[in-house]
């Protein structure tokens, strides 16, 4: 089986792993005769290369995690997807993750992990860490058992944690440990592709520096993409190579992380931005006035409209559309560029 | 595992006690491995003797050592009981995990069978049973029948908990790494339901003896296998009250009830132990 594990190919040019075209996926709910649509990834269009670190960035309940969902092949109904294409290529392999489910289910663990939301619940309690192991990974890597615990314990070691975890049970360790055990998990079998879904929430800012280095190392090492999903704008600074907006299911803007942070375009990104502390800055924060959309009844035009403070007429009766903007990305806004939030 | 044997008998008052008089049924059950005589036998030894130096407990209408009979009606009741208490179980465990992860319409259709079946009284049942297949009705017929219809209850308090984990992130995880479903229950979902498992096996064990010795006393059964309630009824058949043979009464009736308390009060104490809210109030938090 070292030939297959060999014939990953070398991380050489920046090629498009990911590719999404107008993707569709809903929450599609049939009760008492009355059909109710919550969209929460409508029409997104994205790319993410190779050996790069794609963010996904919004407020709660933008869509962020469905548009993960949807895009690992993980959803379940409700959730359908409606409209649209995910398509991965690993190395020679391509697959349409929605028209060749069995070549996904293959892929899984092998090409593409998932580090899920709370992640300190993804070991099951009553069971010994190395039983997560050979539950997940065991399968997807072709080893024998000995190789295989081998493999294991280099891998954690790498990862700074002492093989003996694996005779834990997940109570005993920290949350910091726990969380590392989850990323060895997620990257024991090498896979070209991470999905990491807010792994550093509800840790301190420490463990959280140190889980983010750590995953930016795998990532270093592995020459895998990731795609880092969190609301925590800081987080997305200090990791991600290029940010993706999301607001009310669909992307507000796109762009190389820095350009965005220097330069942003769409007013949405500028705010999140500018809610951002920055050391020696002793004004008070701005919170933007009102809430995300109902994404079951959502705003006509632009999603952002009627809490954009430079909204106008145009903005509430036609949808903008992903056009390139001045720093290098794409940009959905009217008034892309014309931002002021000071 | 030892330890926490050895912490509870010093700790826990109620598995000390309980597990003492288990331990005095199950010397008597191994006892009965030992018998002088066949414990079908009757007119093996003189009748109607008080319990004495030399029958402890004294014999009976029928030639039989009271002793000896114990012991073979306890192991009989015993088996019965863990036979039933097994039959069920896996049956518990197996529409309990099934129904509380697959859900949706299969849950609704074996949810609905469950309980049609948890609504039906037992005893007329077997009582129909008895009744339709008379000589056919041995006690493994019995165990069978009684273990078809004690999984009610234990499999919805089962589902419960499997509605709970399926929504966990280890059960997604183990879905999204193509665990199949049948691994994911026996493998994710299976250990953690297992102490509910061992308490309502206790619990479920006590019903089945219950009912063994209900049907036994009222003659519905095989009278000349010596059951605790196969004891009652001879001597109710016999008389004995009336005879003054009280120890043929009594002596079955203060044999199980040691049993059922020695039970109950495991079943409280382990459950007590297993359960983290009353471990802590124990330790005085």
């Amino acid at each position: 089986m070292t030939e297959v594990l060999d014939f990953k190919p070398a991380v050489t040019q920046a090629q498009d792993v990911l590719t999404i075209r107008d993707l569709k996926a809903y929450y599609v709910n049939d009760m008492f005769g009355v059909r109710r649509e919550v969209r929460a990834v409508d029409g997104i269009s994205l790319t993410v290369r190779r050996n790069e670190v794609y963010g996904i960035a919004g407020e709660s309940s933008s869509g962020k995690t469905s548009l993960i969902k949807t895009l690992a092949g993980a959803i379940r109904p409700p959730m359908r997807v409606v409209d649209g294409s995910v398509n991965f290529s690993f190395g020679d392999t391509h697959i349409d993750v929605y028209a060749e489910p069995e070549k996904m289910k293959a892929a899984r663990w092998q090409n593409l992990s998932y580090i899920m939301q709370g992640s300190m619940s993804v070991l099951n309690p009553v069971r010994r860490i190395k039983h997560a192991f050979n539950d997940f990974a065991f399968r997807h890597m072709g080893l024998d058992r000995r190789a295989f615990r081998q493999r294991v314990e280099s891998h954690l070691q790498k990862l700074g944690l002492d093989p003996n975890v694996l005779e834990a049970f997940p109570h005993q360790l920290s949350g910091g440990m726990r969380q590392r055990v989850t990323i060895a998990l997620a990257t024991v079998c090498e896979p070209e592709f991470i999905i990491a879904d807010e792994p550093t929430t509800a840790l301190d800012v420490l463990v959280q520096q140190d889980v983010l280095g750590l995953l930016k190392e795998v990532q270093a090492r592995l020459g895998s993409s990731v795609v880092f999903v969190t609301h925590d704008m800081s987080v997305h600074a200090a990791i991600t190579d290029r940010l993706a907006i999301m607001y009310a299911g669909r992307l507000a803007e796109e762009g190389p992380t820095q350009a965005m942070f220097d330069n942003p375009q769409h007013p949405y990104t500028a705010h999140l931005i500018a809610s951002l502390p920055r050391i020696g800055d002793v004004s008070t924060r701005k919170s933007l006035a009102g809430k995300p959309p109902s994404l079951a009844n959502p705003p006509s035009g632009c999603r952002f409209h009627p809490r954009c403070p430079i909204a106008i007429d145009r903005c509430s009766k036609e949808v903008p559309e992903m056009l390139p903007s001045a720093i290098g990305g794409r940009v959905a806004c009217f008034r892309a560029g014309e931002v002021a939030v000071k | 595992m030892f330890k926490v044997l050895r912490d509870l008998l010093r700790y826990n008052r109620e598995f000390l006690f309980g597990s003492l008089l288990i331990a005095i049924i199950l010397a008597v059950v191994v006892a009965s491995y030992f018998a002088p005589y066949d414990e079908m036998m009757t007119y093996a030894v003189i009748p109607d003797m008080p319990p004495g130096s030399e029958y402890w407990l004294g014999t009976n209408s029928r030639g039989q050592d009271m002793f000896w009979q114990l012991a073979a009606s306890m192991r009989n009741t015993l088996i019965f009981g863990i036979v039933v208490a097994l039959i069920s179980r896996v049956i518990a465990i197996a529409v309990g995990l099934i129904s509380g992860y697959v859900g949706g319409k299969t849950d609704q259709a074996i949810m609905a069978f469950n309980d049609t079946l948890g609504a039906l009284p037992n005893i007329p049942i077997l009582l129909l049973l008895v009744f339709v297949l008379r000589d056919q009705m041995t006690w493994p017929v019995l165990a069978l029948t009684a273990a078809l219809l004690g999984w009610t209850h234990d499999s919805r308090l089962i589902r419960s908990v499997a509605l709970s984990l399926r929504t966990r992130e280890f059960t997604r995880h183990a879905a999204f790494s193509g665990m199949r479903t049948t691994q994911i229950l026996l493998r994710e979902h299976l250990p953690y339901v297992m102490p509910i498992v061992f308490f309502t096996t206790m619990n479920n064990l006590i019903w089945a003896i219950g009912l063994e010795v209900t049907l036994s006393i009222l003659g519905f059964s095989d009278i000349n296998r010596p059951t605790i309630g196969g004891m009652i009824y001879w001597a109710n058949a016999h008389s004995a009250m009336v005879a003054g043979i009280w120890w043929w009464i009594a002596v079955p009736m203060v044999a199980v009830v040691m049993l059922f308390i020695g039970l109950f009060l495991l079943a409280m104490s382990v459950n007590e132990y297993i359960d983290p809210r009353s471990r802590l109030a124990r330790m005085g938090a």
